[in-house]
């Protein structure tokens, strides 16, 4: 008996776990699994930052209020200042908060079972749509409607001004898709890596434990510490793809407040 | 068939975030003290790169 043989199935199984369940509601705008966890995130970075503004004092005392503001500065020093740089201050607020709400629940995805709002592209994509928005507002906001519209190409390049423009005006749309995709792509693409390994050891194991002799469950092992590293991998990519998020949000801003191009 | 078309897309991708650590780590080397804003610059590139490679991986998913 081959232990491999239940795979395809259970891959399939995967899958319909990972895409969105029906918990109540109509057909068309229901709640999902994902909807419950992104609730539980958002709960958790309420309690995450009421907590650390309770203990808020001029001489930070513990681990847990050091490191909040750890983080706090490094979004502030690192992401905002870094990118932004003159008049960042009115976007902390926003960009801290698109940090610590990504982070959070990239975080709770590694939970085994944990089904987080990042890992739908519904999710994702609403918060690259509240970036979209944000940062084009500012933008008409600094250099007038015309003047921002005006801007998205350069100047002096001549005839090639409205192909330029048209480029541009198209990349500022694909950066709503790309903003969204990319943090979709990259949580899902890690939850069905770790699934598939945890089914693999599960398998062969399964396979032992009925009766196939001892030696065929030895891969199981392996597969179990493939796990481990997988998770010290999703760890990293959790936190990357949230600073990365955050660090795209900025330089769209930037880009947007720039005086001319 | 999807998995081949996702296999073509990440050549590019991996090529791309090879060249963009290759120079950052010479950069790196050369100029030890802009080390922060050299980081910075590398994973703009390298998200930029990777998106392309996550798009494939999605379409592959929807094909």
């Amino acid at each position: 008996m081959n232990p491999l043989d239940g795979l395809q199935e259970g891959i399939a199984e995967l899958l319909e776990e990972l895409g969105s369940l029906k918990l109540s509601g109509p057909d068309s705008f229901f709640i999902s699994q994902y909807t419950v966890w992104m609730v539980i995130a958002a709960i958790v970075l309420v309690i995450v930052a009421f907590a650390a503004k309770k203990r808020e004092a001029l001489v930070p005392k513990g681990r847990f209020l050091n490191g909040v503001e750890y983080v706090v500065q490094w979004v502030r020093d690192d992401i905002c200042r870094g990118v932004i740089g003159k008049g960042s201050e009115k976007h902390l607020p926003f960009l801290l908060t698109v940090f610590f709400f990504i982070v959070i629940n990239n975080l709770l995805g590694l939970v085994p079972g944990a089904k987080p709002g990042t890992g739908t592209i519904s999710v994702t994509f609403a918060v690259s749509l509240i970036v979209f928005i944000y940062f084009n507002f500012y933008g008409f906001k600094h250099q007038g409607i015309g003047g921002y519209i005006k801007n998205l190409a350069p100047k002096g390049i001549g005839p090639l001004y409205p192909l330029v423009w048209c480029i541009e005006l198209i990349s500022l749309f694909l950066r709503l898709i790309t903003l969204a995709v990319r943090l979709f792509a990259n949580m899902y693409a890690g939850h069905i890596v770790m699934g598939v390994f945890a089914m693999l050891a599960n398998l062969f194991l399964q396979a032992a434990l009925q009766g196939a002799g001892f030696a065929i469950a030895l891969p199981s092992i392996g597969w179990e510490l493939l796990i481990i590293a997988m998770y010290a991998l999703e760890l990293l990519v959790a936190v990357i793809q949230a600073y990365v998020f955050t660090l795209l949000s900025a330089v769209y801003i930037s880009l947007a407040t720039a005086d001319s191009h | 068939m999807a998995v081949i078309g996702y296999g073509l897309a990440v050549i590019g991708a991996a090529i791309s975030i090879g060249i963009s650590c290759f120079g950052a780590t010479t950069s790196m080397a050369r100029q030890p003290e802009i080390q922060g804003r050299v980081f910075t610059t590398f994973i703009l590139g390298a998200a930029f790169a990777e998106a392309l490679a996550l798009i494939g991986f999605v379409l592959a998913l929807i094909a």
